[in-house]
């Protein structure tokens, strides 16, 4: 299954005007806003790109909403639920939101992607940052990958621009690769295309041979410093004319230096492991399984049993990236609470628990602390390939 | 034994509309004069050389066909040589517009044999077919004009060598 995960969305601007910022003390009064709606034009225009996209092979797509600089409480709209609203249903193929935010020099002080505003955040299920200076860039690897609810897992880089503003430091990408966010590709700079309101704040140069030169110097070197690993293409594109089949972008990318596997998996499995993950921002620091307590007693051989088949259960619905994952925690967890309950001894750490798997870190230092808390289990709702 | 080896792009050329509005899979057929193979095989060269340079173009010129194409289907033919069939594709890719209108490249199927492709390729016939008699909604026993074209590019396609 193909996954294009940045389907741009054009932006909508408010007719009725914003109350000014300095007016803090009027809460109750901006509490309205206008309804969101999308004009036909604009949604037939949508739904052709859709029509063109599933077409060329094309079954999960993630609609993206630009945010310039910070997000901002007061006056942010989510504008894609009105959008998923108005579109007709297909069947085989998955709609996901995503909120790109780009960040500049005074996003470095904060952006709004804290716990306070976590409100807005929920609805998207895919967050990502675009940072355009290198503070940015090393506050978006490092701190903003770690799990929790306001998880970026994407980081996208303004490719176009003129020599990227800064060096992709290899340990800063390692950071966040091993906190699981993968770094975005957007094709539509190849193709010199005139890509989204974003990369343009970004201070690239649209269209013309030297958008394309740039992108394909920035694009070779995200491929050489994160080593084709954590990476995903998508289109990024704002017209038909320039979208292309998940194959003939896999074969683009191998020209960029990625073996042909890894330049495959870039558009199938690598985003579909990070929507899994991307899911675990609903849970307690990217917890899986749902644990049960145990009352140490006679029975406690039996009941922590139990746990193993409920820990694998409950990830049965996650895709192939993650089973052994689960498998792990459920196993770490048993173990755990037999050393807990029984002190026999025997208890072995399961050795066959991926080293690099994100959810498990956060995991294994906070699970017996959160034990006792009810935790969301996660289904994944992709369409089964 | 050193064999020449190649590989068949089977690339589908989805014209543009001008409009944004309108899908892509709707569009009629362009206005103006169908383009020819010879329009394709031009444009690829400039994609190739805009692309990859000289360098790439000398790689791939030499065994660069086009061997097949019809404009009721927007289907063509492309055979390259194996060790240069990524440039090529990639060529293929970047193309965004031949005599001036806009096409969006859609590499169906490679294979390493002419057969291969022509499979496909009537596969991918009637896979067309079977939409546009999906979107006129007429009974599946009416013989219209489409099955004499299915007939006919069918033997062009087998007759297709290397």
């Amino acid at each position: 299954m193909y996954i294009d995960l940045n389907v741009p969305v054009p932006t909508i601007t408010d007719g009725a005007p914003m109350p000014s910022k300095k007016s803090k003390g009027k809460q109750p009064q901006q509490q309205q806003k206008p309804a969101i709606l999308f004009t036909p034009a604009q949604i037939s225009a949508i739904e052709a790109r859709i029509d063109l996209l599933v077409y060329l092979g094309y079954t999960v797509l993630a609609f993206n909403q630009n945010v310039q600089k910070r997000v901002d409480p007061k006056s942010h709209v989510n504008t894609l639920d009105p959008l998923l609203l108005q579109l007709r249903k297909r069947s085989g193929v998955a709609y996901l939101k995503r909120l790109t935010i780009v960040l500049n020099e005074e996003s470095e002080k904060g952006f709004g992607l804290t716990t306070s505003n976590a409100a807005l955040f929920t609805p998207y299920d895919l967050i990502a940052l675009l940072p355009t200076t290198a503070g940015s860039f090393s506050l978006a690897c490092q701190s903003h990958t770690t799990p929790s609810p306001l998880t970026a897992h994407i980081i996208c880089l303004p490719l176009t621009s003129p020599r990227l503003p800064f060096n992709l430091k290899h340990t800063m990408v390692r950071t966040a690769l091993r906190n699981g966010a993968v770094f975005e590709i957007s094709y539509a700079g190849a193709l010199g295309a005139e890509s989204d309101a974003s990369t343009s704040a970004a201070g690239s140069s649209e269209g013309g041979a030297s958008a394309k030169r740039n992108w394909w110097a920035a694009a070779r070197e995200v491929v050489r410093v994160t080593k084709g690993k954590g990476i995903i293409v998508t289109g990024g594109v704002l017209s038909q004319a320039d979208l292309r089949a998940p194959r003939d972008i896999g074969n683009l990318i191998t020209v960029l230096g990625l073996p042909q596997n890894q330049a495959h998996d870039a558009a199938t499995k690598t985003p579909q492991s990070l929507i899994a993950r991307a899911q675990t921002r609903r849970t307690y620091r990217a917890v899986f399984s749902e644990p049960t307590v145990i009352i140490p007693a006679v029975t406690a051989e039996t009941s922590s049993q139990a746990t193993i088949p409920e820990g694998a259960a409950s990830s049965q619905g996650q895709p192939a990236a993650t089973p052994t994952v689960g498998n792990g925690e459920a196993q770490k967890a048993h173990n755990k609470k037999r050393s807990r309950s029984e002190d026999d001894g025997g208890a072995q750490q399961s050795a066959d628990v991926p080293a690099d798997a994100p959810p498990t870190q956060p995991e294994r230092e906070k699970e017996g602390a959160q034990r006792k808390k009810k935790k969301a289990k996660s289904s994944a709702n992709l369409p089964a390939q | 034994m050193v064999r020449f080896k190649n590989r068949w792009l089977l690339v589908e050329l989805i014209p543009c509309p001008s409009t944004s509005t309108t899908s892509a899979l709707d569009a009629s057929a362009p206005e103006g004069s169908a383009i020819e193979s010879k329009n394709i095989w031009s444009a690829l060269k400039q994609s190739v050389i805009a692309n990859f340079g000289d360098v790439g173009w000398g790689a791939v010129s030499s065994s660069l066909t086009i061997k097949y194409y019809s404009p009721t289907t927007n289907v063509c033919i492309i055979r390259v040589a194996r060790d240069h069939h990524q440039t090529a594709w990639a060529g293929v890719t970047l193309l965004t517009s031949i005599e001036g209108r806009k096409y969006v490249p859609n590499v169906v199927h490679v294979s390493g044999t002419i057969k291969q492709a022509q499979l496909a390729a009537i596969a991918h016939n009637r896979e067309v077919i079977a939409r546009y008699r999906a979107n006129r909604l007429q009974a599946a026993a009416y013989q219209d004009s489409y099955e004499e074209f299915l007939q006919q590019s069918t033997q062009v396609l087998e007759a297709l060598q290397d």
